[in-house]
């Protein structure tokens, strides 16, 4: 059995700086909540509207609850965005996020099967871009970073592809040797 | 090379053909597809059927013969196109399909085990299935039925030495080492009476009654009418119980459907892992198992993720485990990869088989003497109070009000303390080193036990979790992914969490072996 004692110069991830997610990140972030609430809000009026008895019962909590419910949401996405961050080592990619449960994950770039990268038409807009890393034995992707701007995805992608690249021609070499 | 198909010649590739017995395969290949797939397709025609067809003895005797004609023409047609071709490039081509042609390409490199598989129907003739299984994916797996058993032990032999020869030098050293040291042969074998009690202990009943599922409101329907009624009048008129026959017939009826389940269960069970045998040699697994089709799976034990034994309630009153080696699976979970019989399972074991096959394995692993690193106290504290004190206070708040014995709430705390009090006993870690290699062993459960065995090297990545009062009290908590599933450590000391977090990413960085 081994100890924490026995290694001394072990890398540390809590050493990682990890960079924030880009400017307009945020913006992203409300607009998407703002196209969950648009039409949300259009069908609440519509069955205030059609159904007077409903609307005699909780118009009044509604219009405290929604504009409540939407600042709210509006705050949340400050802080979760503030949380974020990404950093890129040498051999492997980091990703934090979350505001109750914080988490930092980890990947190798070595265990990286393929990568994607999204875009939605607000985020093409706004010159961003999401980035899917997958590994072997996830459901989904193990990496999921949004609101990362559209040329750093396409950094953070060549540098994977030329890591796994170089990976394979030192094995390819460590095989003829 | 003595092969049992029809030579082709062709100028470029030498293409053959399958035995014609192989035509029985494929007639139970797509039986099975059918009752499988297409049944569940043809539903909404199954009720058109049910309710508009006046002549139903007829039309279904017509829609019978039509069925079984058409799947007839379909094999015969399946089969002549049916080609395989071994090339140069050491490769493995396949031409199948009758409407859609398709040509399947499967490189021995990615090959991850050949598998053989002896149908009851192939018995008579000594021919067998050969399975190419590459790694992790059901659509890259290539089959050739009716081949003779030669043929295709041949072909495994011929694609593992391939695959020995582009391993990487250290493996290959590896390799060479474990050729000089050859080890001595090891076998395990399941009496059919213990395979039975997996029937007992795994939960294939559910899955038997799974696969029912979609006619399940058809079959209550039908049992209603056909059996209720029927036990409800036997006890009026045989026992003279007016008042009670409904809820004794209902009560019978569950009984015999948890009999038949259970029934079910054993059945599956002893045609899955018949006849079980298990050899273990030069790092190598090869198990022979099944009534109906004698499976014959390989794997190296490099190329296992993960090893879990583990013993659910059931098991824990039997006194038996199982063993499961988990192999990777390609963008799916551990269920998936053991659907698709890429888990080496050793169903019933005893403590000593356990034990026994560890020594195989891992020497150094015995579940009694390693010294497991507990989680903190916080743990059994917070789910005290969000699984035992807030669900048994909102009891004794719903007892108060329906005017019921709120003593019934201070037992169910009781039950549900214990539950978590057994759940945080059983969490716990081990880390290992031997001869170089790094192992870490994971332990859970509550009134069973799960252990998860692996490599770290193997990890696909890591993570730290922490809320605000964890961070405050300095704890962790670490999830460690795997090609097969995933480790969970809840609760750790943050510099012990953020060691095993650093500790396996530079094991999976700088280790040169492959981890597939």
């Amino acid at each position: 059995m081994f100890t924490n004692q026995q290694i001394t110069d072990l890398p540390q991830h809590k050493s990682i700086v990890f960079e924030p997610l880009a400017d307009k990140a945020l913006l992203h972030a409300q607009l998407n909540w703002l196209l969950f609430f648009i039409p949300f809000s259009l069908v609440l009026t519509a069955v205030c509207y059609f159904n007077p008895d409903f609307a005699a019962m909780a118009q009044g909590y509604l219009l405290v609850a929604v504009p409540l419910l939407i600042l709210l949401c509006m705050l949340y996405s400050v802080f979760s965005i503030k949380l974020q961050g990404s950093a890129l080592r040498t051999h492997d990619i980091a990703f934090k996020k979350g505001i109750i449960w914080q988490q930092v994950t980890i990947l190798p770039l070595a265990r990286v099967q393929h990568i994607e990268i999204h875009r939605g038409p607000i985020e093409r807009k706004l010159g961003l871009a999401s980035l899917r890393l997958y590994s072997a034995g996830g459901m989904s992707a193990d990496l999921q970073m949004s609101g990362l701007t559209h040329e750093k995805c396409k950094n953070i992608r060549q540098f994977v592809q030329s890591y796994r690249h170089d990976e394979t021609s030192s094995e390819v070499l460590a095989s003829e040797s | 090379m003595n092969l049992d198909a029809e030579q082709i010649t062709s100028p470029s590739l030498n293409w053959q053909k399958v035995s014609p017995w192989a035509l029985v395969y494929f007639v139970m290949y797509f039986s099975v597809r059918f009752i499988k797939d297409g049944l569940f397709n043809l539903l909404p025609v199954l009720v058109v059927f049910v309710t508009q067809v006046e002549n139903k003895l007829f039309w279904g005797q017509v829609a019978l013969v039509v069925a079984l004609v058409s799947l007839f023409i379909y094999c015969f047609l399946y089969y002549r196109s049916f080609r395989f071709c071994i090339t140069d490039e050491h490769e493995i081509l396949l031409n199948k399909g009758v409407f859609k042609k398709e040509r399947l390409t499967l490189k021995f490199s990615r090959v991850q085990n050949v598998n053989i598989a002896e149908p009851f129907y192939f018995t008579p003739m000594g021919l067998v299935n050969c399975i190419f299984d590459a790694a992790g994916s059901v659509a890259q797996e290539a089959v050739l039925p009716g081949v003779t058993k030669d043929y295709a032990q041949q072909m495994r032999k011929h694609v593992f030495a391939y695959k020995a020869q582009q391993q990487p030098s250290a493996e290959v050293a590896d390799t060479a080492q474990s050729h000089i040291e050859e080890q001595s042969e090891n076998s395990l074998f399941i009496p059919n009476k213990e395979i039975a009690k997996f029937g007992l202990m795994s939960n294939m009943a559910i899955l038997a009654l799974a696969a029912i599922a979609p006619f399940m409101n058809v079959a209550i329907d039908f049992l209603e009418q056909q059996f209720i009624t029927k036990i409800e009048g036997f006890y009026q008129q045989e026992l003279g119980m007016v008042a009670n026959a409904a809820v004794f017939a209902v009560i019978t009826l569950i009984i015999a459907l948890v009999f038949i389940a259970v029934f079910l269960s054993v059945t599956m069970s002893l045609i899955r892992f018949y006849n079980y045998q298990l050899y273990f040699k030069n790092k190598k697994f090869k198990r022979i198992a099944g009534l109906l089709e004698r499976h014959q799976l390989s794997m190296s034990l490099d190329k296992v993720q993960s090893i879990v034994i583990k013993q659910n309630l059931v098991a824990r009153l039997l006194q038996r485990f199982t063993v499961e080696c988990l192999q990777a699976s390609s963008g799916g979970t551990a269920s998936m990869a053991k659907k698709n019989k890429q888990t080496l399972v050793l169903p019933v074991l005893t403590q000593e088989q356990v034990d026994g096959v560890c020594q195989w394995i891992y020497p150094w692993f015995n579940s009694k003497k390693l010294a497991f690193k507990k989680v903190e106290w916080a743990l059994l504290y917070k789910n005290m109070v969000f699984y035992a004190l807030l669900p048994s206070v909102a009891s004794g708040f719903l007892m108060h009000f329906m005017q019921l014995n709120v003593l019934i709430s201070l037992a169910l705390f009781l039950l549900l303390a214990t539950l978590v009090f057994l759940s945080y006993i059983r969490y716990g870690y081990y880390l290992h080193q031997q001869d170089g290699r790094f192992y870490m062993v994971v332990r859970k459960g509550m009134i069973g036990v799960h252990y998860r065995v692996f490599e770290l090297y193997k990890a696909q990545s890591a993570r730290g979790v922490s809320t605000y009062f964890m961070r405050r009290s300095g704890l962790k908590s670490v999830y460690i992914q795997l090609a097969a599933g995933g480790a969970f450590v809840p609760y750790l000391k943050q510099h012990d969490a953020d060691f095993i977090i650093d500790f396996t990413l530079m094991q999976a960085e700088s280790d040169p072996r492959s981890w597939m």
